[in-house]
């Protein structure tokens, strides 16, 4: 977690309104909120996270104004108030009785606990202030709009008639709309991912945040112990994911996020850290440099990303600091990010990059102009990575795979499934449910049953039962406990006495995550062990259709009761895998 | 590398290993913790496995590659005869045993199967014992989630309950283990609050079955009464997750005023979890009056989707798991018509009376199992494993409430001397006459 906010962060402005504000903070310029105002940047430079800040007036003759950090005392003074008014308080109320104004609750003594809204009249010329004048008033304002709402709220003709929490509403609005304040909040994965929700959802997938933990969690995400940069003996390996994004790296940044390597590490404050880029392409040996480790070549604790483009599409890890066409060499994305296309994975050689460049001798290199050395080492220092990433991900053994695509999920499992390592967690992400429970359907019982009887089939020899290789996509005993699931979190506001669920929020796609184990069946004829009790239920069902339709049927439903009872009693295993 | 062995739960190595902690997974919902052991030479049935899927010895679970289906295994009745003489005669079975150690004493069993699968969070909250309420995956993965727990941050928990949502947060923080060379970077840490003894004595002895001291420090101790700090620097908490029965007796020790046990230097992130909605008024009243802000309350709602294939035909007529209803008019035609005619048949031939007697004849057994394979062989024969509509619809039992989720922020402490400083190192440029005479202060100066 950032300490503080530091030049060139990237910072989410909270309005009061809701509206979240991305922007990248550089000293000595100017931040403006539309009608709330304009700051120097420098005033939340060095600050903590989490300050909500007042704009105050612009002194004459500036151009920008101060800032006033509002205590939380002041921020939860609204909420901690207790608006419904009790019997001691309500003297005044007690007069109103007369004018006829009807109470909802009185107390035993003649006490009003409660109003109600019987008599309240929904007419705007209650208010008695006009637009005109509003403006008049936030022109010549002096505070942080708290004098409006309070020019409002006196202005309001009848007030007193509404209830308590009609009245803390009505004021809620009104602050909202005209309240000069924004909390400062650091941008991580779980902001993004509400902003984007807001703006882009179709670009992210619809991915909501409580989807994002549970993939992470179902995906068993973690830091791997080391920086798979300086591998210590035997932990080469560890922690490497694989992944599919489609939702412009978000997936691949709440996962970068989970192993650590999502932030450029603290280093020296504010220093900025523009390294040449080209330095490390161009020159054959930078040695009295820096050396920064080569790109994508950590050994663990890396994400493997797997694209169909030509290039991978993750522009939004930029509000990270990492930009895949030019990536900073000290942000742990440049080498623990690797990615590929289909091509390099399933057929390399057909993929010119992975082709090796011709070596030129070193005398005949030397003789070169220094453009065309550097476009040799450039070409070469390419063809390597490619070559290595390419065949280290062919050579399998991930973590885990992670997808969150647009693409089949049974092609993609059939190709990738084989390269996980055993008891390997496998999470498909998907924002509607039916490609998933075509997914679920691959690996149904009974799909699974009729799978291992076709191989055994085939390797008996009997080939009695027919089995198409069409009907099975994905080798069904690769999979173990597929699980459909979706989780959706509701928000509650929380006030005295006036706590209850959020009345609106988002819909959109509900969101849904399969999981699964990659496991390895055991060689040779596996046959699973219990009682199989579903039996009994299905039959009874059975019976009572059958009593209606006809005398024969219903024998022959009585003799499926026998039976189930029978294998009730255990007498029988049965065959089928579980 | 240390002598200490790493965690199953973090880096399984690709084997399993004498003494790691090792899932069986019987059902999707059975999900069975073992520590797995060299088994004991003298008395090998020692160290088996009984499931209602079989028998498993260590021997056949140890050094296999991580999820591996595993065949259950009886005793040889060869060895099951001589177990039985054994108990008869303790005293002189040890020298059997000498001359017999390497002869195998189990078989592959004719059914019955496990998977082994390595430890996570996940499936250690399936199939751990319930102490207390257990905070399940979706919960906890939320309450990561927007508690921004990362690799190196310090995480208190309160009360460590039975260890689900330690085990979570442990593999959230982690970020290498204690004692690995020179560690310029802040080891991420849980630091868990038990007030029942036994039950922190449990949760310790897992913690350290499951290699991750060092990772969790869990510590007895009420919070209500005696707070949260475990000396100067300690815990220093980035977030705070409470699971108490009154978090809001718990708020006052989460302050800046030292001896804090929260970081200086981050915003604190807070999460309670309580199931009541009196609990997280309290609690919520609390954190207002106590300076916290962010104040968001959830609640998770959690589905798992059954799928399967709906079979409506009269096609399907007596087979498992189907509706045999007509499933089109014509169909319902086609079925009327042929009752029709049965019956036209019933009522012209008479009573069949010969098939009734045959069965008799059989036995019951016999006829049903004969019933029953003839009912494998046509659904094998329909497919019906493909046939009919995808359907999915919510499991039959949802926990439709779990807990209410609280979330809150804690800023860092500011003092009027931190403002000045960041005044100085940030000095806006300003037009007219400024009281606090940074107006010299120019660009260069800024950029130190």
């Amino acid at each position: 977690m950032q300490t503080h906010i530091r030049s060139k962060d990237q910072i989410v402005l909270a309005l009061p309104s809701g509206l979240l504000k991305i922007l990248e903070i550089q000293p000595h310029t100017n931040i403006s909120i539309g009608k709330f105002g304009t700051f120097s940047a420098n005033l939340l430079l060095g600050r903590p996270y989490h300050f909500t800040y007042e704009i105050l007036d612009q002194q004459d003759g500036q151009s920008d104004s101060q800032l006033r950090v509002v205590p939380p005392s002041e921020l939860n003074a609204e909420s901690l108030a207790d608006v419904v008014p009790t019997p001691n308080e309500s003297r005044d109320e007690k007069i109103e009785t007369d004018d006829g104004c009807e109470f909802e609750i009185v107390g035993e003594n003649g006490e009003v606990i409660m109003r109600n809204n019987r008599l309240t009249i929904d007419d705007p010329s209650r208010q008695a202030l006009t637009m005109e004048e509003i403006e008049e008033l936030k022109k010549a304002s002096t505070g942080s709009g708290k004098e409006i709402v309070a020019k409002i709220m006196a202005a309001h003709s009848a007030l007193e008639e509404k209830t308590s929490f009609s009245l803390a509403k009505y004021t809620l609005r009104k602050t909202k709309k005209y309240i000069r304040r924004f909390t400062v909040l650091p941008l991580d994965v779980g902001m993004l991912s509400q902003i984007m929700l807001e703006k882009d959802p179709w670009r992210i997938m619809e991915l909501r945040e409580e989807t994002l933990g549970l993939i992470a969690s179902w995906a068993n995400i973690h830091h791997s112990g080391f920086d798979g940069l300086h591998p210590l003996e035997g932990t080469q390996g560890a922690g490497r994911w694989l992944v599919l994004d489609d939702t412009g790296g978000l997936v691949v940044a709440a996962l970068a996020e989970r192993m650590g390597i999502l932030y450029p590490t603290d280093t020296s404050d504010d220093e900025p850290t523009t390294s040449d880029p080209t330095t490390t392409a161009n020159s054959p040996e930078p040695a009295p440099r820096i050396v920064h480790p080569r790109t994508q070549s950590a050994t663990n604790n890396t994400l493997t990303l797997l694209h169909s483009n030509a290039q991978p599409n993750i522009s939004l890890l930029k509000h990270f600091g990492y930009v895949f066409e030019d990536p900073s060499p000290t942000h742990p994305l440049h080498t623990h990010l690797k990615t590929l296309t289909w091509l390099q994975l399933l057929d390399p050689t057909a993929d010119q990059l992975y082709r090796e460049p011709p070596t030129i001798p070193d005398e005949t290199l030397a003789t070169l102009k220094s453009g065309k050395r550097g476009a040799y080492h450039r070409k070469r220092r390419r063809w390597e990575r490619v070559k290595r990433v390419a065949d280290e991900t062919a050579a399998g053994d991930f973590d885990g795979l992670v997808m969150a695509s647009h693409m089949q999920p049974a092609g993609v499992l059939a190709k990738l499934l084989p390269l996980l390592r055993r008891g390997a967690p496998i999470v498909v992400f998907s924002p509607t449910v039916e490609p998933l429970t075509e997914l679920m359907d691959l690996f149904s019982r009974e799909r699974k049953a009729a799978f291992v009887r076709g191989v055994q089939g085939r390797e008996q020899g009997d080939g009695a039962p027919p089995f198409d290789e069409a009907d099975f996509p994905v080798n069904p005993t690769l999979v173990l406990n597929p699980m459909l699931q979706t989780a959706r979190a509701r928000e509650w506001q929380v006030l005295p006495h006036r706590t209850h669920p959020m009345m609106t929020s988002k819909g959109g796609a509900e969101g849904f995550l399969f999981t699964g184990t990659r496991v390895e069946p055991a060689e040779g004829r596996v046959e699973a062990r219990g009682k199989f009790q579903k039996r009994r239920k299905v039959a009874a069902g059975d019976v009572s259709g059958a009593v209606k339709e006809a005398n024969s049927a219903l024998k022959e439903a009585d003799e499926a009761i026998k039976v189930s009872e029978m294998v009730d009693e255990g007498r029988d295993t049965y065959e089928d895998l579980k | 590398m240390s002598s200490r062995k790493p965690s199953p739960f973090f880096t399984p190595g690709p084997t399993t290993y004498p003494g790691s902690l090792a899932m069986l997974s019987l059902k999707r919902d059975l999900q069975m913790p073992v520590v797995l052991q060299t088994p004991n030479p003298t008395d090998p049935t020692a160290s088996v496995i009984h499931t209602r899927f079989g028998s498993f010895p260590h021997t056949t679970l140890l050094n296999i590659p991580w999820g591996s289906q595993v065949i259950a295994s009886q005793q040889s009745k060869r060895d099951a005869a001589r177990g039985k003489k054994r108990k008869r005669g303790t005293a002189d079975a040890a020298p059997d045993d000498a001359d017999d150690n390497d002869s195998p004493v189990f078989e592959t069993a004719s059914s019955g199967f496990v998977h082994v699968l390595p430890p996570t969070p996940e499936l250690w909250t399936a199939g751990l014992q319930h102490r207390t309420q257990v905070v399940y995956t979706p919960d906890y993965s939320f309450v990561l989630q927007r508690l921004r727990v990362r690799p190196g941050d310090v995480v208190i928990e309160a009360g460590a309950g039975s260890g689900s949502f330690t085990h979570a947060a442990a593999r959230a923080v982690f970020s290498g283990y204690p004692g690995e060379g020179a560690e310029k970077r802040r080891l991420g840490q849980v630091f868990s609050f038990e007030y029942h003894e036994p039950r922190c004595e449990s949760v310790r002895a897992e913690i350290a079955e499951h290699g991750l001291e060092g990772v969790v420090e869990v510590n007895y101790r009420d919070v209500y009464e005696e707070g949260f700090t475990l000396g100067p620097e300690a815990p220093r908490a980035d977030a705070v997750f409470l699971d108490l029965p009154a978090p809001w007796l718990a708020l006052r020790h989460l302050s800046r005023t030292e001896p804090s046990p929260l970081n200086p230097a981050t915003t604190t992130r807070i999460c309670t979890f309580s199931p009541c909605i009196e609990q997280v008024q309290r609690t919520v009243t609390t954190l207002r009056e106590l300076g916290w802000t962010s104040i968001v309350m959830y609640e998770l709602q959690h589905r798992r989707l059954d799928v399967r294939r709906e079979l409506v035909s009269v096609a399907y007529d007596g087979l498992r798991g189907v509706n045999s209803n007509a499933a089109s008019v014509d169909e319902a035609l086609t079925r009327l018509r042929h009752l029709e005619e049965k019956t036209m048949e019933f009522h012209g031939k008479g009573k069949d009376t010969d098939t009734p007697a045959k069965k008799e004849k059989k036995g019951k057994d016999a006829v049903g199992r004969d019933k029953q394979e003839a009912i494998r062989r046509r659904e094998r024969e329909l497919q019906v494993w493909k046939e009919g509509r995808l359907v999915h619809r919510t499991e039959q039992d949802i926990k439709t409430h779990t807990s209410y989720l609280t979330f809150a922020v804690l800023p860092r402490a500011w003092s009027k001397e931190d403002e000045e400083r960041c005044r100085k190192k940030w000095a806006v440029k300003t037009d007219t006459e400024d009281s606090n005479g940074d107006v010299t202060m120019k660009d260069d100066d800024a950029e130190v």
